[in-house]
């Protein structure tokens, strides 16, 4: 079992640290204002030689400018308390164990969950089981 | 505000000629006229039934009579083309189009005023038409078809065809057509990535369809790929990579021959896969 990544970016972040506009780099780049936009807004997954462009001006390796993470932590962390206890009842775990979905990683979540106990936090979270998890290849 | 008028720099402003006007005014004028001349021909010819029972005395109907058919028909007429006129001198004068980084708007309309927007990834074609009215007035008429617009549909419906983005009246429609061309091969470039489509918003695809094509038109960068090194070290072969990343073995096929620029997700199930870097993987040449 894995953890469905989603890639986050902090474009945003080292492009100011450079005092760098977005329209700047998105010359620099050779891609429209908004492609930026979007991708500071993580809702875009761009393309590997625009990634390595993007990399090249802010002087900074791809795995930092856009570093992956489950889409589940986001998930969790949006969630009050008392809608993370529901979604715990419903599984039938225990808070504790619940809140460390978002700190753990995929080989601990092979170990520490069952299958069935995914599928009722996703049902518990209104989110569809392919959106957060991934079975593995067999092989 | 100050920064709002230094982003706009980069567009082009335009309106349409006068001689829009003058078109519209001969092309309605003679097809108003036909109607109007056949229309009087008609009422006349009623009135002729009316007066003579039938067609035993057609000197029956007075003079007078057919002197006001005739006048009543061609006021109406003259009247209407006034309107026509007047009509059309103020679309020519709310007509404005602007050609701006990313979009073309163009405003129109006279009693309900229209603002339309169009994004460069959704042109699919630019045409200039040069009519039989339109070299009487050494006019064009510039049609921006797009994709998928409520505008084509109808259009298509109806066999009328008017797109979305429809310049009408141009003296100069070579620099517009340069200039749409232009801003589109210098901004509208956007990543691809086509097969992550969880992370995309939906009103996206079609965009990043068409900036991939451009993408791919616009310049010749290539990837150096060791994905076959790093398999085989791995000890997989490319169906196994494939399988285990989740993609057709076509696409690892094409990675390793540099043929396919990959998204940056699909990137990172590899380099998980063979337990590296991206960097390691592939290089920017």
């Amino acid at each position: 079992m894995k953890f469905k990544k989603k890639i986050t970016s902090r474009i945003k972040q080292f492009r100011e640290e450079l005092e760098l506009p977005q329209l700047e780099l998105a010359k620099l780049v050779g891609v429209s204002r908004q492609t930026i936009y979007y991708l500071e807004r993580g809702s875009y997954n761009p393309s590997l030689t625009i990634s390595f462009k993007i990399s090249e001006i802010l002087k900074k390796p791809i795995h930092d400018i856009f570093y992956q993470e489950p889409v589940i932590k986001d998930i969790l962390e949006g969630k009050s308390l008392a809608e993370l206890r529901e979604v715990a009842e419903i599984a039938t775990i225990n808070l504790e164990k619940l809140a460390s979905l978002s700190e753990i990683d995929d080989e601990h979540l092979t170990k520490d969950f069952k299958e069935d106990t995914l599928i009722k936090i996703a049902l518990g979270l209104g989110i569809d089981f392919e959106d957060l998890f991934e079975k593995e290849a067999e092989n | 505000m100050k920064k709002k008028l230094s982003k706009e720099k980069n567009s082009y402003e335009g309106s349409i000629s006068s001689s829009y006007k003058n078109k519209e005014l001969l092309k309605s004028t003679i097809l108003l006229g036909i109607f109007a001349t056949a229309g009087a021909f008609f009422i006349w010819w009623i009135m002729l039934m009316i007066f003579t029972d039938g067609l035993e005395k057609s000197s029956a109907v007075p003079i007078e009579v057919t002197y006001l058919v005739f006048i009543i028909v061609y006021s109406v007429f003259i009247t209407i083309i006034v309107l026509i006129y007047l009509y059309n001198t103020a679309y020519v004068k709310n007509f404005s189009y602007k050609i701006s980084e990313d979009h073309i708007v163009i405003k129109h309309g006279v009693l309900t005023k229209i603002v339309a927007t169009i994004p460069y990834s959704r042109i699919q074609n630019i045409n200039i038409v040069n009519g039989v009215f339109d070299r009487m007035f050494k006019t064009f008429t510039v049609k921006i078809e797009t994709a998928g617009s409520s505008a084509a549909a109808a259009s298509a419906k109806s066999g009328h065809v008017k797109p979305e983005g429809y310049i009408p009246g141009l003296k100069d429609p070579k620099t517009i057509e340069k200039k749409i061309k232009e801003m589109m091969t210098k901004y509208s470039a956007v990543p691809s990535g086509l097969e992550d489509k969880i992370f995309k918003p939906e009103e996206l695809a079609f965009d990043n369809f068409i900036s991939y094509i451009l993408s791919k038109m616009r310049e010749g960068e290539k990837l150096k790929t060791s994905i076959t090194e790093l398999s085989e070290k791995a000890n997989l072969s490319a169906a196994d990579l494939a399988e285990k990343v989740g993609v057709p073995l076509q696409t690892i096929n094409y990675l390793a021959e540099g043929r396919y620029n990959p998204s940056l997700a699909l990137a990172y199930k590899i380099a998980e896969v063979l337990h590296c870097k991206i960097e390691d993987l592939f290089k920017l040449v």
